[in-house]
């Protein structure tokens, strides 16, 4: 007995040092090129044009965060995407978070038929969905707008954002609103005041999945505005990509700051978000 | 509530009318004027011509599009694999409760939260023919005699794979962490104590029962590379020679290059139908051995 249990502990120690291993690399794979990214903002234009030259930069310059501000409108194209973003969550929040009450509250016709046509919206590709949006945004005078966009992304983030909802909503047991209807309260009130503080996870969740589906949208953005005042900043960080000579550095700083407020607001919210993603998937 | 068993009850279907609206005036109002769309010929602006199934017709005669549908498959085919493995390791090593776990799952999710744009830019920087880093770091090792163009080699479609892969698993991985969660712990205990080894363990116990905890992420990854566009348009543009052609390209070029949008719309109708059967077809693989 006393010898099983050491090579017990010799395996899983093993297992424990395997398994560091794996992240450590995993980590590596993570990082390194995260890092290029932060040397190459930080290195002067002279230094990024060096045929194999230094990997680390001679000197730490921050001209490129300047630059972003001062010679582009990036400060317009962050409020863009901000604006677009922000409007697309809110609806898609409301939208969805009805939806998870109302199909895990009620039985009713056609429920699961509204579940797949929920699921089934998602395999549509959104390249189809780019032709007749161009057509029919023009029709509506929404073209070249930033309604128009928020408009577009509200139907990316919709179905997915109701289906982790429907998700989150079946974790949380019927009985709790059921005593809250004995007490008199109504379906509305229910849903207000009794399940909404109890599926904040689900609700962070999707704002952070719908947050990001439409801060990082491009194929739309790149096709549906046309105006320069109105680009958003993953458009605008791609449109360096096509100067004749590209300021790889500017590139990267905008990058960065385009990145950055993302993982931070991630590392506050990763428990529910977690949480919040895979309870569609766990029943 | 069981009393109002027979009546008809209104209130659930007022909770889900506006997602139900959003997704009939944006989903499928859109869809359908696609399929419009795609049996004429048109500019559309002043020419409007009805030609019945001749852009379908024109898809499957043309080369070009059933080619790029076989990149496709194989992209997403490597793609997925490749989040399905990278995320199953990585998952397996956070599972456990060690100290510096969390910090570690907190860096591995990170690929997932920057945008595509970035990614991809970041990715063509790096393999940058004359000054990028990964030319430099090969020729200081002794690996590389002088600087390849890698985003032009044949090696294009296995870079571009790659840094999808790095761009998507962590999907994959958050989903089979809690996929391992799920399994009850004494499950493990008594195959452990029937003398399974812990390969045995894996696939004879935790993958059937994480099965139906993975398989809507699994799909739902399926479906998303498949249609995939940002990447691949900023990385290579479907080069070299189409050979990172995959549809999302060829029916934007065909769209906003050649101005064929009917044809454009009949190309993304088939690509609707390919999404749809690969899901059942997923659906009903992994439902049955579940």
């Amino acid at each position: 007995m006393h010898k099983k249990n050491k090579s017990l502990s010799r395996h899983k120690k093993a297992e424990g040092t395997l398994s560091y291993f794996v992240l450590v690399l995993g980590a590596c794979m993570v990082i390194l090129p995260v890092l290029w990214m932060v040397i190459t903002a930080v290195k002067n234009d002279m230094e990024i044009y060096q045929m194999n030259g230094r990997i680390l930069p001679v000197e730490v310059s921050f001209i490129s965060f300047v630059r972003i501000w001062r010679d582009y409108d990036f400060a317009l194209y962050f409020r863009n995407s901000l604006l677009v973003t922000a409007a697309a969550v809110l609806v898609s929040l409301i939208a969805s978070a009805l939806t998870g009450y109302g199909a895990t509250r009620f039985e009713f016709k056609g429920k699961s038929a509204f579940l797949s046509f929920i699921l089934m919206t998602q395999m549509f590709p959104s390249i189809m969905l780019l032709v007749p949006f161009y057509k029919i945004l023009s029709i509506y005078g929404l073209s070249n707008s930033l309604v128009g966009l928020c408009v577009v992304y509200i139907s990316f983030t919709i179905p997915f954002c109701s289906w982790m909802m429907v998700g989150y909503y079946r974790t949380i047991p019927v009985e709790i609103d059921e005593s809250a209807a004995i007490d008199g309260a109504s379906s509305l009130q229910t849903f207000i005041r009794i399940t909404l503080p109890l599926v904040r996870p689900g609700l962070v969740s999707s704002a952070i999945y719908a947050f990001i589906t439409c801060w990082n949208e491009y194929m739309f953005a790149a096709i549906l505005i046309m105006n320069d005042k109105m680009k958003t900043a993953a458009v605008a960080i791609a449109e360096m990509n096509g100067y004749y000579r590209i300021a790889w550095n500017d590139m990267m700083a905008a990058s960065l700051v385009a990145s950055v407020p993302l993982i931070i607001a991630f590392i506050f919210m990763q428990k529910s978000f977690i949480s919040g993603l895979t309870a569609g998937a766990v029943k | 509530m069981t009393r109002n068993k027979n009546k008809f009850n209104i209130t659930p279907y007022l909770f889900i009318f506006p997602v139900f609206v959003l997704l009939a005036a944006l989903v499928i109002y859109p869809i359908c004027y696609a399929l419009y769309l795609s049996v004429m010929k048109t500019n559309l602006t002043n020419k409007w011509e009805f030609v019945g199934v001749a852009n379908y017709l024109s898809i499957f005669k043309d080369g070009s599009m059933v080619k790029s549908l076989l990149t496709t498959f194989q992209f997403t085919v490597v793609v997925v694999l490749g989040h399905l493995v990278l995320g199953t390791i990585l998952a397996l090593a956070l599972n456990k409760k060690r100290p510096g776990v969390n910090a570690f799952r907190t860096v591995l999710i990170i690929p997932w939260l920057l945008p595509d744009v970035v990614v991809a830019l970041l990715f063509k920087w790096i393999f940058n023919a004359n000054y990028g880093v990964f030319n430099n770091i090969l020729i200081r090792l002794g690996i590389l005699e002088k600087n390849q163009a890698w985003l032009s080699t044949g090696l294009a479609f296995v870079i571009l794979a790659a840094v999808c892969i790095w761009k998507g698993y962590a999907l994959i991985m958050v989903n089979m962490m809690a996929g391992f969660q799920s399994v009850p712990e004494d499950v493990y205990e008594a195959a452990k104590l029937d003398g399974a080894s812990p390969v045995q363990t894996f696939f004879r116990i935790t993958v059937p029962m994480i099965r139906p905890v993975i398989s809507t992420a699994v799909i739902l990854d399926t479906v998303w590379w498949f249609k995939h566009y940002t990447i691949i348009k900023l990385l290579t543009d479907g080069g070299p020679n189409n050979a990172t052609s995959t549809v999302s390209i060829t029916i934007y070029k065909e769209a906003f290059s050649y101005h064929n949008y009917g044809v454009a719309a009949a190309g993304a109708g088939v690509v609707f139908v390919v999404c749809w059967l690969i899901s059942k077809i997923m659906r009903r693989v992994m439902d049955q051995n579940a």
